[in-house]
């Protein structure tokens, strides 16, 4: 790819996670019948990684980490480092999204939100020395995961064929060049 | 190629996350500035897309409402008689719980704190931690440390702030600590937020003596003892008291004044504790 193109869609990634991080902040906690609201970051961060490898996934996951922790207070780098090591991860698997199957990526999206919420236990593990597993996981866990699985599987085909827009965009923009 | 690459990134980013995440929890104010620049460009979106929000979700509420006073018409000329007298017995009810509540609020013999009002702007729709923003700053006189009350007693403290914008941990965060007492006996105990108690609505108030005379019902105010809180805020009502199992201190739930879960304004006292008194910082 050409400077050019990476330079466009590192911005586009920016502007599309700043946009999401801005709806899960603003937004949802004013949805007063959603119990959990989905992880808009992490939807973004796995699917973007899934589909154009671990490179973009890490990018993804740096920007979404980011906005968290600059709007929380906890160590700095917690969140950049969750995130980008899950992008990474579904970057891993980006040999097998040649196909239109969604059970792959949902089956990622489910591992993704399991391991951001272990992370984050391990945190509050860590920080205050006990947890009630069994609380965290009915009132907190279950939820956010049935939440954004259910966001994935509405948004997921969204990302999916605007981004093949632009890579048609780019591609023919390529050959104009060439 | 594209694999080896991201593998230097990914070892560089784990570097960086770790080195930084061993200053901050050092220091936490060490990287202050990185966020207070990065929240330059933030805050103001934030600030209008919430704004936006609330009042979009009032419109709606509206409209809701609307339609449920309808339906509520319907039935009404259905069954007129009944529902005018239970509506009538509604209405007495909630009047005297206004009554109440407006004698709560002159009872509480509060310290005169100058405050400044503050709108939230953002709030995590995730439930790890309960923290939010407001839209006043250092601009406007506010500094990390402030008490932060509303809807009738404490809310939460700053505990980060930029130009523009602030960030407050609310006392039912887990990382939340507050020493209080009993207003009526004077008796200290320590406020502690809870993700699992808030759900029940409540706080978890611990380390009360055990000959202290502490029981249901009793307001519980911020106490002198607290380093970062100023004395004498309320802070909610003890319930649920008893004396733990070693048979030392007693402890129990406290149901807090404020509702947490609709915070949209709130007011920040202007004064700070410090070890030589209640001080107004200075203005920079």
């Amino acid at each position: 790819m050409r400077f050019k193109t990476i330079v466009k869609r590192i911005i586009i990634y920016f502007v599309l996670i700043m946009f999401a991080f801005i709806l899960q902040t603003c937004l949802f906690p004013m949805v007063r019948f959603l119990f959990a609201a989905p992880n808009l970051l992490l939807i973004i961060t796995f699917s973007y990684g899934f589909m154009y490898g671990p490179t973009t996934g890490i990018i993804c996951g740096l920007f979404a980490g980011l906005m968290m922790d600059t709007f929380y207070s906890e160590p700095f780098g917690l969140f950049i480092m969750i995130y980008s090591y899950l992008g990474f991860f579904c970057g891993l698997f980006t040999e097998e999204y040649r196909n239109d199957s969604m059970i792959l990526p949902l089956i990622l999206c489910v591992v993704c939100d399991f391991f951001y919420n272990a992370a984050m236990i391990v945190y509050r593990i860590l920080t205050f020395g006990f947890v009630n597993m069994e609380f965290l996981l009915k009132k907190v866990v279950l939820p956010e995961m049935f939440f954004t699985l259910l966001v994935t599987i509405a948004v997921y085909h969204i990302l999916l064929n605007t981004n093949r827009k632009l890579d048609q965009i780019d591609d023919l923009r390529g050959q104009n060049a060439a | 190629m594209s694999n080896r690459y991201s593998k230097i990134m990914l070892i560089v980013i784990t570097i960086f996350c770790v080195f930084f995440m061993a200053i901050t929890y050092i220091d936490s104010s060490l990287l202050d500035p990185v966020r207070v620049y990065a929240n330059y460009f933030l805050v103001p979106i934030q600030r209008n897309v919430s704004h936006f929000g609330n009042a979009a979700a009032a419109e709606i509420r509206e409209n809701r409402h609307l339609h449920e006073v309808y339906a509520e018409n319907q039935e009404l000329m259905k069954r007129i008689d009944e529902l005018v007298a239970e509506n009538n017995r509604l209405r007495s009810d909630s009047l005297e719980l206004e009554r109440l509540r407006e004698l709560y609020k002159l009872d509480q013999n509060y310290r005169d704190y100058p405050t400044v009002a503050a709108r939230v702007i953002s709030r995590d729709s995730q439930k790890w931690f309960n923290i939010f923003r407001v839209d006043k700053g250092l601009a406007d006189g506010i500094t990390k440390d402030m008490n932060v009350i509303g809807g009738g007693g404490l809310i939460g403290i700053v505990v980060d702030v930029g130009a523009n914008y602030a960030t407050v941990r609310s006392i039912i965060d887990d990382e939340s600590n507050v020493y209080a007492m009993s207003q009526y006996s004077n008796d200290t105990c320590l406020v502690k937020g809870n993700i699992e108690a808030y759900e029940t609505g409540a706080l978890n108030i611990s380390n009360i003596d055990k000959n202290a005379v502490f029981n249901d019902g009793d307001a519980v105010i911020t106490s002198n003892l607290s380093t970062k809180y100023l004395p004498g805020i309320l802070i909610g009502y003890a319930s649920d008291i008893n004396i733990n199992s070693q048979h030392l201190t007693k402890s129990g739930r406290l149901i807090p004044v404020a509702d947490f879960s609709d915070i949209q304004e709130v007011l920040i006292i202007t004064q700070i504790k410090t070890e030589s008194g209640i001080v107004q910082p200075d203005s920079e």
